[in-house]
């Protein structure tokens, strides 16, 4: 248990600094942190259940500019430990829920460490526009460390938060049912929500509409 | 490419970690243009290096994937020796269009196609197989922009827009758009039905209209509020009436 939960910790470490910081190659998508955390935890569809719930919330997202981001990737591990070995879909909808309150707190302290920033910017603005490479670099590191910082604490107030629900919450409680048919349902509103802000109302909502129609006679047909 | 060009493309995977709000990622592109400039005549700390390093930290902001282009074609002028004022206006000339050509062609074509796959083959292979599809073919993209757009930049120099109006561009602009809203569109009930398998029709028909509430919610009534806040709000209602049930 304690190996698992260091290992967590790396890997949502290692996932919140993708968010941004470094290469974003996705692997901060739920998708994909979800199904590696649960196969750290030795069960890889709760983690890629509650992934899949907390993708779709993400597809409202789009990142351009400075816009501010939920992190939805620690998030979904704080949620993939607190849904793993749950009895069957009863702790997915507890789970998301942990995860979306991770992913809320993830999206201030982003806008806190761009603040420090901002403020290591400004004090060090003069050697900055001397062109001091020095001054760069350190201000550049700074940042950096930040961030693995900010996803390390991040990680690990999930990861509290996914053992207290596990240790104190009754999982067997009546209406979990409910909870996770909610999260669910909000999930994939969510991300048509997104899709068709993001699309607009000329040809691409068209698109989107053929592709909804199709999704739903493969589902009648399979 | 040579080392200094090799330095500065794995500089460029950190080029947003300095975000901040007054030069945006300004100290992260100079950081990343930096090995580029030490062959600069004067080498470095030069007045020509200085000079150039002095322009490199001021206001910069561009799609990430795209900065690369940016910085060598910046590079490549600083090389050539143009006039500063030719230099700065260059740079700042670029912030828009790599934005936006990124910005289309990244956050809203290529990673919504690679995530409506990989949400599709999860939901009908397996998670595993959901994840890599994801990865694979995100990053297939992404690393190849990330490498044309640095030697694009170093090859075009000031002329750099030229690339961005190259036919494989406005290609991938004009349809990756379509087929991202088509491979969403497919996803969604392909994922409602797998997520409300085991579930009861009654559980299933609760959720489809929990879906539609959200949807109606996002468009019409309070297009700003976001999914996150959505989904928090409905989670907190639920868990309320679920622990009184």
């Amino acid at each position: 248990m304690n190996t698992e939960l260091a290992v967590l910790l790396i890997w949502g470490t290692v996932v919140g600094l993708d968010l941004v910081s470094v290469a974003q190659t996705m692997i901060a998508r739920p998708l994909v942190a979800g199904t590696v955390a649960g196969l750290i935890l030795g069960d890889p569809v709760a983690g890629a259940t509650v992934g899949v719930i907390l993708e779709l919330f993400a597809l409202d997202v789009m990142p351009v500019g400075a816009v501010r981001y939920p992190d939805y990737g620690v998030g979904t591990v704080a949620a993939a430990a607190t849904a793993a070995h749950a009895p069957g879909a009863i702790g997915t909808g507890i789970a998301v829920c942990v995860g979306l309150a991770v992913a809320y707190l993830g999206e201030h302290s982003i806008r806190l460490i761009r603040n420090w920033n901002t403020n290591d910017v400004q004090r060090l603005k003069k050697k900055l526009d001397e062109g001091d490479p020095h001054v760069i670099v350190r201000i550049h590191l700074r940042g950096l460390i930040r961030d693995a910082l900010r996803s390390f604490g991040l990680t690990a107030i999930g990861l509290l938060m996914a053992l207290a629900v596990y240790r104190w919450f009754p999982v067997a409680l009546p209406g979990t049912v409910l909870v996770t048919v909610v999260v669910m349902g909000a999930a994939l509103g969510a991300a048509a929500g997104g899709i068709v802000h993001a699309v607009g109302r000329g040809p691409g909502l068209r698109w989107f509409a053929v592709g909804l129609t199709l999704g739903v006679i493969w589902v009648v047909i399979a | 490419m040579n080392p200094p060009r090799c330095r500065t493309w794995f500089r460029t995977l950190l080029v947003q970690a300095s975000f901040n709000y007054e030069r945006m990622i300004g100290v992260g592109w100079a950081f990343a243009i930096e090995p580029l400039l030490r062959t600069l005549p004067g080498g470095v700390g030069g007045e020509r290096y200085l000079k150039a390093m002095r322009r490199a930290t001021q206001f910069f902001n561009s799609h990430p994937y795209m900065a690369g282009m940016a910085i060598g074609a910046v590079a490549k002028a600083e090389h050539e020796g143009l006039p500063d004022e030719t230099i700065r206006r260059l740079r700042h000339a670029l912030i828009g269009p790599l934005g936006s050509v990124g910005d289309r062609l990244i956050w809203a074509g290529t990673l919504p196609v690679s995530v409506a796959a990989g949400l599709i083959v999860t939901a009908r292979v397996s998670p595993i197989a959901g994840a890599l599809t994801l990865l694979v073919m995100y990053n297939g993209v992404h690393f190849a922009i990330r490498s044309w757009a640095l030697h694009a930049g170093w090859t075009e120099g000031k002329q750099v827009s030229r690339a961005l109006t190259a036919k494989g561009i406005q290609r991938g602009l004009r349809v990756l758009g379509p087929l991202a809203a088509l491979l969403a569109g497919l996803a969604l009930p392909v994922l409602g039905s797998w997520l409300s398998s085991g579930f009861s029709v009654g559980a299933q028909s609760s959720m489809v209209a929990v879906a539609v509430v959200a949807l109606m919610f996002s468009w019409w009534v309070v297009p700003t509020f976001g999914g996150l806040r959505f989904g928090l709000a409905a989670a907190a209602i639920a868990l309320a009436v679920g622990g009184i049930w």
